[in-house]
């Protein structure tokens, strides 16, 4: 019984925005019983510009936002673990503290920083703060995993010879694996979902990531009576995200309370 | 060798303080400025002004209202829930992995997206609620345009969002709990909620202090949410800080007043979290001397 | 052994060795050589510096002071891959992520050795270690005796100038231990470079060692063979460390009298004391059966329980316990120095 409330609560609107989606707009409104429809796909897929350009720019900002946080995270994350608990500990205070931190505050500062920097419109450069806000969590899921590693490991890679950049390619690396993954799809769901930065960072339409332009689609008045078209919308912008933990549930959990924990 | 540490961290830590740091000490200059349409957006300093504006500014006022009854409503709304959700998933029930899984759905949403969808939902009268209102008979519940119930709706679809992130987290917690703990209890005798009340909750502690603060902190900041539900509306009633702020900058162009604005939110937040982070502290430590 | 330093001494040579970390000191000017072939153990309780004198060896900690030599070359301050030493660590530290063979064979490949060097280097050392069977495995499908073999093969075929051991038994059960010990001597001494062994089983020491170097708080209390140490120990410590049951201390106030449980001997309660010797009176409080022999513990008021062993077990109730006075080790019972002309005369 609990379960089954629990299922209706989770599903439950999700599956009418689903529905939603494919009445036409006469059923939705009461005006006619019946009617089902893909027309409101097909205005969103052809509209200008078309609404899979909005999953692609957040795809793209997504995947580097992803490549360049973990790229800044290993090392840092590695570093954190070998220099020592005093500085250690104090430093990853202040990255928990910083994960916790609405992002939403930094806005205007971020936006004049874009404007001193000529980042704005620029779908790449938005991955700058992105990886910036996603470091702290990345940091500390890669720092307790660096530290689930014995480091006899590591000193046995020493004493046979390796460089620190072969310790981390051949010994280290490899056994990181399972938390790299959950820090990427983690920051990958961050990129995909964050709001006020790019509304402020991005005006040209074309540009937009999936959140501001579903602001904008709520804002508008293009539709005559959108709500079939916002499902559709909602339904589209939702569904690579179900694919994606649907797909990937059990490292997107294991980041999810590791990063939680060990802040 | 020390030093090829610190090297390593680097990149990141700069990164994070242009991040972190760096917009909350211009903040701090900015707030002592007036930069604004009316000043041709260059800034000219005017002292504490802006400071004085924000004590006398009622609106600002009632936004901390509005965004600290949406905070406490929806956070423990979400940590009850949460934790009630957790001790579901945590029975050895048939299905657990898949209903875990599904109950995660609606935190990996975009705010924007489920933000929209519950826009529609919210529908007066053609959402599913009103029509299941209507169906029996009585009158369609105004949720988007009455101040006195909008602002629920607004807690309503926080909750339905990141109760499911709670939960998880709890579960973690639960399922840290060794089992023999219970074993040896039921031994002694002690029922279902004994046993809740004197080993699950005081062991569960930590995650909970994790949850409330981490949550807590998000709540304090909520702006993609009420944006798109509401827009702050009907007649501001839902308005929060950030929303305001933003106002502020990209409405009215007065980047001097919004980072006032911003600034005393993170005082706010700052006040709140360290108060229930003390409160917790001294709470813990009382129940100890006690035990 | 000369305690002096050859003139071209080519094993290892540790110099006034020493480690301090804030206001802790590992390792106190510790001095010792490890000839060639020789397998030296260094034995104490956990917390003595052995692992951190091993390390210090290995390169993986820097020395405070002092100097470390092998093969006549200077080594203090070289990196660890430098030294040419090899280690097997506790843990066996095998890559979790890679097979037996790419266990054995990623430093060789790092280091760019050729491909045909590297495969015919492999296969001697799977067949010397009978890894043969067990090259595509992963190190969690291996048993802990297969684990350890893998370990000892990647610490020999880096064809070491020095071969460092971190209880490298400990993960063993007690059985596998006792067979592979004489295996494991003779592997080692097979490699003819100097070889340090960290243990805190006595047994291990004693069975694998040529030499046994007792460490407590950092600093060296004795350097010798297991009879030596057994025999002839420099204080209570070492006495009290080496041999099972351990050694008995009988109370004299300044002084504590040391006498190994198989030189304690039992008589009736009363008997008189020929000359030489010296008896207190007891109770048998109980007895442990070991097979061929037994130990009594014995009752003596204003001792602690004492522990004899004997081939025949004592009937109940009152005896005398009695040791010929030259097998008593005598020691300063406050700093527990041993004090000079006590245990000289020592059956063999």
């Amino acid at each position: 019984m609990a379960r089954l409330l629990l299922l209706l609560w989770s599903l439950g609107p999700m599956l009418w925005q689903l529905v939603s989606s494919l009445r036409t707009s006469d059923a939705l409104s009461g005006l006619a019983s019946g009617g089902w429809t893909l027309e409101h796909y097909r205005q969103l897929l052809q509209g200008d510009p078309p609404f899979l350009t909005y999953l692609l720019n957040s795809a793209v900002v997504g995947v580097c936002s992803t490549a360049l946080t973990l790229a800044l995270a290993v090392p840092c994350a590695y570093a954190l673990t070998r220099i020592g608990r005093r500085q250690a500990r104090s430093l990853t205070l202040l990255v928990a503290a910083a994960a916790a931190f609405p992002a939403v505050l930094l806005f205007l500062a971020l936006l004049e920083l874009a404007r001193d920097w000529h980042l704005a419109n620029q779908l790449l450069a938005l991955s700058l703060p992105y990886a910036g806000l996603c470091l702290p969590l990345a940091i500390l899921l890669l720092q307790a995993a660096f530290a689930d590693i014995p480091i006899e490991l590591e000193e046995a890679a020493l004493i046979e010879g390796m460089g620190l950049w072969q310790r981390l390619r051949w010994v280290l690396l490899p056994l990181l694996a399972p938390a790299m993954a959950s820090s990427a799809l983690l920051v990958f769901l961050f990129s995909w979902n964050e709001y006020p930065i790019a509304l402020t960072w991005l005006s040209r339409t074309e540009l937009l990531t999936l959140a501001p332009a579903m602001a904008r689609i709520a804002g508008s008045s293009v539709y005559t009576i959108p709500y079939g078209a916002f499902a559709a919308a909602t339904v589209l912008g939702s569904a690579p995200l179900i694919a994606l933990m649907l797909l990937f549930q059990r490292q997107i959990i294991s980041g999810l309370t590791q990063g939680a924990i060990k802040g | 060798m020390r030093w090829r540490l610190w090297l390593l961290m680097a990149p990141a830590l700069a990164l994070l303080l242009a991040v972190f740091a760096v917009p909350l000490l211009h903040y701090l200059w900015l707030s002592t400025q007036a930069q604004s349409v009316l000043t041709g957006l260059l800034p000219e300093p005017i002292g504490a002004q802006q400071w004085l504006r924000l004590w006398n500014d009622s609106r600002f006022w009632q936004d901390t209202w509005q965004t600290l009854r949406f905070s406490a409503a929806s956070v423990s709304l979400e940590m009850l829930l949460g934790l009630a959700i957790a001790l579901l998933l945590d029975q050895p029930l048939r299905g657990r992995g898949v209903l875990r899984t599904i109950s995660l759905l609606p935190w990996a949403l975009p705010t924007t997206v489920m933000a929209l969808g519950w826009r529609w939902i919210f529908n007066d009268p053609y959402g599913p609620i009103n029509r299941l209102v209507a169906g029996l008979g009585l009158p369609a519940i105004p949720f988007l345009s009455n101040p006195a119930i909008t602002w629920m709706a607004a807690v309503g679809a926080d909750t339905w969002k990141t109760t499911p992130f709670v939960a998880l987290l709890l579960l973690a917690g639960l399922q840290a709990i060794p089992a023999d703990l219970y074993e040896a209890a039921a031994l002694e005798g002690a029922t279902p909620w004994q046993s809740l009340r004197r080993i699950t909750l005081p062991l569960l502690t930590p995650y909970l202090l994790i949850a409330l603060l981490f949550r807590l902190a998000q709540a304090l900041g909520v702006f993609d949410l009420i944006q798109v539900l509401t827009g702050g509306g009907p007649a501001g009633s839902t308005e929060s800080l950030a929303l305001y702020a933003y106002l502020n900058a990209m409405r009215f162009l007065d980047f001097g007043y919004s980072a006032t604005l911003l600034l005393g939110s993170f005082a706010i937040l700052l006040v709140l979290c360290g108060a229930a982070a003390l409160l917790w502290r001294g709470n813990s430590r009382l129940q100890g001397a006690l035990r | 052994m000369s305690s002096s330093t050859p003139a071209g001494f080519m094993g290892l040579e540790l110099c006034a060795l020493s480690r301090q970390v804030g206001s802790h000191t590992l390792v106190d000017q510790l001095s010792l050589q490890v000839a060639p072939g020789e397998i030296l153990a260094l034995l104490g309780p956990s917390g003595c510096g052995k692992s951190s004198t091993l390390r210090l060896i290995a390169g993986l900690d820097r020395a405070s002071s002092g100097e470390i030599r092998l093969g006549g070359r200077v080594i203090t301050a070289l990196a660890p891959a430098e030294r040419q030493v090899a280690m097997v660590f506790q843990s066996y530290a095998l890559f979790p992520h890679l097979s037996v063979e790419r266990n054995l064979s990623l430093g060789m490949e790092l280091r760019g050795l050729a491909k045909a060097e590297i495969q015919h280097q492999l296969e001697q050392v799977l067949a010397l270690m009978q890894l043969e069977g067990l090259r595509q495995r992963k190190p969690a499908e291996l048993s802990g005796g297969q684990r350890q073999r893998v370990a000892l093969a990647r610490a020999l075929i880096r064809r070491p100038a020095l071969f460092l051991l971190d209880e490298p038994m400990s993960n063993l059960d007690a059985q596998l231990r006792d067979n592979l010990r004489a295996e494991l001597r003779t592997l080692l001494r097979s490699t003819g470079v100097p070889v340090v062994y960290v243990t805190h089983d006595q047994h291990e020491a004693m069975g694998l060692a040529d030499r046994i170097a007792v460490l407590r708080e950092g600093r060296l209390q004795q350097l010798g063979t297991a009879e030596t140490l057994y025999r002839d120990p420099t204080n209570r410590f070492v006495a009290r460390f080496l041999g099972s049951p351990s050694i008995n201390l009988i109370e004299r106030g300044e002084e504590q009298l040391g006498l190994r449980p198989e030189l304690l001997e039992l008589a009736e309660a009363g008997s008189p004391v020929p000359q030489g010797w010296e008896a207190l009176e007891g109770e048998l409080s109980h007895r442990e059966w070991l097979g061929d022999r037994v130990i009594s513990h014995v009752h003596c008021p204003g001792q602690a329980s004492l522990k004899v062993l004997s081939r025949e077990a004592p009937a109940d109730g009152a005896l005398q316990l009695r040791w010929r006075q030259a097998h008593a080790l005598r020691f300063e019972a406050r700093s527990g120095k041993r004090l000079p002309g006590s245990g000289a005369a020592h059956p063999s």
